[in-house]
């Protein structure tokens, strides 16, 4: 379970994130919308430990990360945009790597079987992954939470650039961990994706979520609608950076 | 988790291909400069063996003859080469071969490699030292210098970070992974030159594997600091191109500004008088005396008022024993001191540059593991010195005994021409031999170098806790 708890982060005078407060339990998927410079990166890089807060707490697993920035890791697989492995390494050998640092180590076997069933082609499974193509690598990211177990998944714009069918094929992907009781917080800029994938749906704006609400509670035009509200209004316009 | 990155660390560096042309021309050239070192050194030192052997039989069959002009006839001594001396040459090439030994004179010791050849021995000969020392930090500087940044750049520093690795175990990993990829070049170089130090027991050293050991430890520490050093800057450099040009700087300042540097600081600090002052010193003192108030003359007429109180006579006609021989051993013995005076201050100033060198050694590593090799490897100026020392023993030992045979055998009243001796007399005075220092005084004599790489080590090391963590990580 992944939570926000009046989490600020300041640079200077330049307000990145205002008492963001959320909520993601295992089962869900919560997609944050808005704008670049919204403060979605910036939520997901306190709960990675990248930054620390000004104030508030991120927690995962009931955990504070700024008090226990390595166990938390544990629970946690961190996909970003572009998931950049190790070219001169193979997929395989990417995945036994990065699933081996979080603590499970898988063998090759498992590890070829994990990269087959995020739908790698097999021939790709050994070759280097600087051959690799974005929605290859986002697959092998996906292929390290499922060696890795953990119940929570921080995605920053897993799907732009990936192509519909890549970007499809992840989404399927994400549903499957979502239905084995992982908690998904993926920042994403796609309100499509994030009306499909999402359980929830949060809307921020210069570094405030501004509105929180059920995917199933709304229908694509109205969050589209919603969206642009947002983003035209003047009324947010004060903590604009 | 260690190994894991150690592991990744090495896969991906041995899958380089800059990094695997780099290091297996290395590898070659370092095996080519053991090899080629080696078989140079056998030669030279079969050369010099049989050179000592040939010279010591002249002087066993050189025939009837006065003991004196025996003693100016003369001995030569060889420098042996030292066994190790393949692996790194040191300032042999700059401090002579032979010395001519014979009475009243130190000469010094000559015929120095870069005498015989052209300029570019100036430039330094190639051997494993040189590549070792030089060329194999520019190749883990190669290996390093984006260890951090190219992970920070291409973004797989947050995903490594994302998996609960801190960056102290990061650095940790990374330093293992690179040392061990330096040492699969550097262990294959050790194995194939004990391998050929040991093939032929041309051994004039007992100590030889002691010193190899030490030598490769020693290697094996200056390679430690090195990737210490630049995993820290690549750790804290915000471009690999930032990184790549500091360290570059740093290797350049290092391996060829600061020795060259120094070495000109060392000559303006501590200068060394040139061989006409040296020369004219030695003369000055032997004619008016140490002290400049005690001219030859003088204290010959002593010599002779003391001998003949001793004997009880009043003529040197009347003595029992050779006056001549006397005053002869008087004579070297004076002159030995003034010589001593004289090259214990030359040597004092050289000893002087050196330990500025040894000192500089705490700013620059390259420098402490240069001075510390040839040391090892039997190359270096003390080695030098005590070859000087032990031909100047032998010497005065065999110019000694001639003296003696004369103050004792040839009665006053023989004329010089009449009074010879020969082989049995020549065959007395045991041929040089010459031994070099144990491992033991090369380790105190280098205390400052062998102080230096570890101080690097201590400190690198205790860097690395105290500013690792703010490393940034995105």
């Amino acid at each position: 379970m992944l939570i926000a708890r009046d989490l600020c982060k300041d640079y200077g005078s330049t307000v990145a994130l205002k008492n963001l407060n959320l909520q993601v339990r295992p089962g869900d998927i919560y997609c944050l919308l808005g704008a670049n410079g919204a403060g979605k990166t910036t939520a997901i890089n306190l709960f990675m430990n990248f930054i620390e807060p000004t104030s508030g707490q991120a927690i995962i697993n009931g955990i504070d990360v700024t008090d226990n920035p390595q166990s938390t890791k544990k629970h946690l697989v961190y996909i970003p945009e572009n998931l950049n492995l190790y070219g001169n390494l193979t997929g395989l050998e990417n995945l036994r790597f990065f699933a081996g640092l979080g603590g499970a180590l898988p063998d090759k076997k498992t590890a070829y079987a994990l990269l087959d069933s995020v739908g790698l082609q097999k021939e790709a499974i050994s070759r280097r992954v600087k051959e690799y193509s974005k929605g290859m690598r986002q697959k092998v990211g996906i292929a390290i939470a499922r060696a890795k177990m953990a119940d929570n998944l921080l995605l920053d714009e897993p799907t732009s650039g990936l192509d519909p069918q890549a970007s499809n094929d992840f989404a399927k992907l994400l549903e499957e961990l979502r239905q084995k009781e992982v908690a998904i917080l993926m920042a994403t800029h796609d309100l499509f994706r994030a009306k499909e994938t999402g359980t929830h749906i949060g809307i921020m704006r210069a570094g405030v979520l501004i509105h929180s609400l059920k995917a199933d509670e709304i229908k694509l035009n109205e969050l589209e609608d919603l969206y642009l509200e947002t983003m035209k209004s003047n009324q947010y316009a004060a903590t604009d950076h | 988790m260690q190994r894991l990155i150690i592991r990744k660390e090495i896969l991906s560096s041995v899958r380089d291909v800059r990094l695997q042309v780099a290091g297996i021309f290395l590898l070659s050239l370092m095996l080519v400069a053991v090899l080629v070192g080696r078989q140079g050194q056998q030669q030279i030192q079969k050369q010099r063996a049989e050179a000592q052997a040939t010279m010591y039989d002249k002087w066993v069959n050189q025939g009837l003859k006065h003991p004196h002009s025996a003693a100016h006839y003369g001995q030569f001594a060889f420098k042996p080469k030292s066994a190790l001396s393949f692996l790194d040459v040191g300032i042999d090439n700059y401090t002579g071969v032979s010395v001519f030994l014979e009475a009243h004179r130190q000469h010094e010791v000559l015929f120095s490699a870069a005498q015989d050849s052209n300029g570019m021995t100036r430039f330094g000969e190639m051997s494993v030292a040189l590549v070792l020392q030089v060329l194999l930090p520019l190749l883990i500087i190669f290996l390093t210098f984006n260890v951090f940044t190219r992970e920070r750049e291409e973004g797989t520093l947050k995903l490594v970070h994302a998996q609960g690795v801190s960056m102290r175990q990061l650095f940790m990993g990374k330093l293992w992974g690179t040392y061990l990829m330096v040492l699969l070049i550097f262990i294959p170089v050790v194995c194939i030159a004990y391998f050929v130090l040991n093939r032929e027991t041309a051994g004039l050293d007992p100590h030889n594997t002691g010193k190899f050991v030490a030598l490769t430890l020693s290697y094996a520490l200056y390679f430690l600091v090195f990737i210490l050093l630049c995993i820290l800057i690549s750790a804290f450099s915000k471009s690999s191109t930032f990184s790549q040009l500091v360290l570059l700087g740093l290797w350049i300042v290092a391996c060829i500004i600061l020795p060259k540097a120094t070495t000109n600081l060392a000559d303006k600090i501590h200068p060394i008088p040139s061989q006409f002052e040296f020369r004219e010193s030695i003369k000055e003192k032997v004619s008016n005396g140490i002290d400049g108030h005690n001219p030859s003359d003088v204290r010959l007429a002593e010599l002779r008022k003391q001998t003949l109180e001793e004997y009880g006579v009043s003529t040197i006609d009347e003595l029992p024993v050779n006056w001549s021989g006397i005053a002869m051993q008087a004579g070297e013995e004076y002159t030995d001191q003034v010589y001593d005076q004289e090259f214990s201050r030359i040597e004092e100033i050289y000893k002087k540059q050196n330990r500025l060198s040894e000192w500089v050694g705490f700013i620059n590593p390259f420098l402490a593991i240069r001075n510390l090799s040839m040391a090892i490897a039997g190359t270096d100026f003390q080695h030098h010195v005590v070859f000087t020392r032990a031909a100047e023993d032998y010497r005065r030992a065999f110019v000694k005994k001639m003296n003696k045979d004369m103050e004792v055998n040839h009665k006053p009243g023989i004329a010089y021409g009449d009074y010879n001796v020969g082989e049995e007399m020549w065959s007395s005075v045991e041929p040089f031999a010459y031994h070099l220092p144990k491992l033991g005084s090369i380790l105190k004599n280098q205390w400052r170098s062998v102080s230096a790489l570890s101080l690097w080590l201590v400190v690198l090391f205790a860097l690395v806790p105290l500013y690792i963590a703010k490393v940034p990580k995105l």
